[in-house]
């Protein structure tokens, strides 16, 4: 041989893969000079004995209940994980293909198996199963948690609206009798204390829904009027803001097909945004139309314009323009309208400039 | 109406008026009998079936309570037996399912008049005097083992295979399909396998019984099955020549001529 590359016992026996060769008993036949230099063993040790002698307990299992009948059954069994023990008592871990060998009726004569080292691979493997696995618990505990959470929201929000009605009552009920300007004062902030805070009720049980996998949920109605919903959600702001002077524009000439109560909570939510944002001195228009197949909402506000930096984040959950501590809100009014506008197939957009800030909600009429 | 045929993947041949029924263990499906099983075809009716969450059958009837213990899958044999209406029927084990048609035979009389326990063990965790062959660490490891291969099992596969299930012979195209398993249902196969304890069911078998033993028998060693000799008042022992465990497909013709001997 002058070419040591088609030296054929060479390329065995050094093959850059441990070769052995097995008896239909299961028993090595034959294992190349790789195989040994990894496993520690001479020859004549290894030669005889059952090759799942040379597995970890795991292996032979593995070995007799799968590795075995998938060779008497389809011949032949590629790519699998075994652990094979060296001299050393250290197990090596191993990828391997298995080929049995069949004579012309198809008995089997000898099993030959091709291992590599795979150390580094197996150990990348049991790791990414571990991680598998800690993710598995960890989302579990995260899945209950936020069930927790959600039954925890549900609760405290009807909790919270029960006491908020009995306020508000009560504050009906002083309103009749009210005597004197400072009696109306007080009856009036308490009027818009509950709406105000009934707002902020509603805002969060959205946002833990929708955040929670239930998202905004719509009960359309196409022939019930919108207008007097919207009227009735500006009259009750303007009510709470006495000396905020409220416009409104309806040209409402078509059914829209919305879910009125959304959409009222749509307009509270701006038009809070704008007694707490707009110029005190100014009043805010809220308009809506039907037109071109389109309903447009917009509210508006003069003041001082949105800075650049905060028009990107208006929508986003928890955001919070600068405002005196006592009408701050939860920063979720804006990211729950553009929500509803969503839920709607519609979009939710703010301009602002000098002479005004307009939020604009549109949606497609169906 | 739960469909037993088309959840264990039932499958029936043969002739004969008397029906032989083969189990498959933990590892591969019906398949394990290819070699053994048409040699009965002209004297019996036999029946193949997979276990649930093995080879074509209903991975959807899967349920971690019901097979939690060997019971629940002798519990499928009986109603396998029942829709079938089986009497007098043999039943052919092999591995963990020797003890699983041992439960279904007790569970209900008639039903099986003869039993071939091939490989079997009552307890494969050592436990006192009583050898098992295998320590309880040793089968921890084995579980994690079991997840290094993966049998050619991946998320992807899963739906081809349980969309066919109805059609085998798709699935069978598809390498080591044989053994192929969910991963999570193997683990937990081979968890109430290697965990279960049969020792005190064996004394109260009353039907004829077979046993083959493999030489060199690493899963189910020479004293577990000899162990089931002693338990079982009407048995038979015959040690095979055949090495390893699965005589079923390494030595068929020496397992069909001592099943015929004895059925």
């Amino acid at each position: 041989m002058s070419n040591p590359g088609f030296d054929y016992i060479d390329l065995f026996e050094n093959a850059p893969c441990g070769y052995v060769v097995l008896l239909t008993n299961g028993r090595v036949e034959r294992a190349n000079r790789t195989m040994l230099s990894w496993t520690g063993y001479p020859a004549d040790q290894m030669v005889g004995k059952r090759f799942s002698d040379y597995l970890s307990m795991a292996g032979r299992i593995f070995y007799e209940t799968h590795i075995a009948p998938l060779l008497r059954m389809q011949g032949f069994f590629n790519e699998f994980a075994i652990d094979v023990v060296g001299a050393d008592g250290k197990p090596i871990s191993m990828i391997a293909n298995a080929l049995e060998m069949r004579d012309a009726a198809g008995e089997p004569l000898f099993v030959r198996l091709a291992l590599i080292k795979a150390t580094d691979r197996r150990l990348y493997e049991s790791q990414l199963l571990q991680a598998r696995d800690a993710a598995k618990i960890s989302l579990a505990n995260e899945r209950a948690t936020s069930e927790l959470r959600e039954q925890f929201i549900a609760v405290l929000g009807h909790d919270l609206r029960n006491p908020l009605a009995s306020i508000s009552a009560g504050a009906r009920i002083l309103g009749r009798d009210a005597k004197t300007d400072r009696e109306h004062q007080v009856v009036a902030m308490l009027q818009s204390t509950v709406v105000r805070m009934a707002g902020l009720i509603d805002n969060v049980l959205d946002f833990a829904r929708g955040r929670l996998g239930g998202g905004i949920t719509l009960d359309r109605n196409a022939r019930a009027p919108l207008q007097p919903v919207l009227h009735q959600v500006v009259d009750e702001l303007r009510l709470s803001s006495p000396g905020r002077e409220i416009r409104e524009e309806y040209m409402i000439d078509v059914p829209v097909d919305c879910d009125r109560s959304r959409i009222g909570q749509l307009v509270s939510n701006l038009v809070g945004n704008a007694i707490t944002h707009g110029a005190s001195s100014q009043p805010i228009l809220v308009s809506a139309a039907t037109e071109n197949g389109l309903f447009k909402l917009s509210v508006c506000n003069a003041g001082e314009p949105i800075p650049a930096d905060a028009m990107t984040k208006l929508f986003e959950p928890f955001f919070r323009g600068e405002v005196r501590a006592s009408r701050q809100g939860l920063g979720l009014g804006l990211h729950i309208a553009s929500q509803i506008a969503k839920a709607h197939g519609g979009t939710l957009t703010v301009s602002s400039n000098t002479k005004e800030t307009c939020f604009s909600f549109v949606m497609p009429l169906l | 109406m739960v469909d037993v045929i088309k959840r264990n993947n039932v499958r029936i041949r043969g002739l004969g008026d008397r029906a032989m029924v083969f189990a498959h263990g933990f590892g591969c499906d019906q398949n394990m009998w290819r070699f053994v099983a048409p040699a009965f075809e002209k004297d019996f009716r036999t029946v193949l079936f997979d276990q649930v969450g093995a080879g074509g059958s209903d991975l959807a009837s899967y349920d971690n309570a019901k097979y939690a213990t060997l019971g629940g899958y002798a519990d499928d044999v009986v109603e396998i037996g029942c829709e079938l209406g089986l009497k007098d029927a043999v039943f052919v084990g092999h591995s963990v399912s020797a003890m699983i048609g041992a439960l279904a035979a007790l569970k209900v009389p008639g039903m099986f008049g003869k039993l071939v326990m091939v490989g079997p063990s009552a307890r494969y965790i050592d436990d006192g005097d009583y050898i098992g062959g295998f320590g309880e660490k040793q089968i921890e490891e084995l579980l994690q083992f079991l997840e290094a291969n993966h049998m050619g099992w991946s998320i992807q596969m899963a739906p081809t295979i349980m969309g066919n299930a109805d059609r085998p012979e798709l699935g069978e195209e598809l390498t080591n399909s044989f053994c192929r398993t969910d991963p999570e249902i193997a683990k937990a196969f081979a968890r109430v396998t290697f965990q279960s304890d049969n020792r005190t069911d064996l004394p109260e078998i009353n039907v004829p019984t077979l046993i083959l033993q493999c030489s060199e028998d690493i899963i189910a060693p020479q004293a577990a099955g000899e162990f089931v000799r002693d338990s079982i008042p009407n048995s038979r022992f015959v040690v095979l020549e055949a090495t390893g465990h699965c005589p079923n497909l390494s030595a068929p013709d020496e397992v069909i001529a001592a099943m015929r001997n004895f059925v």
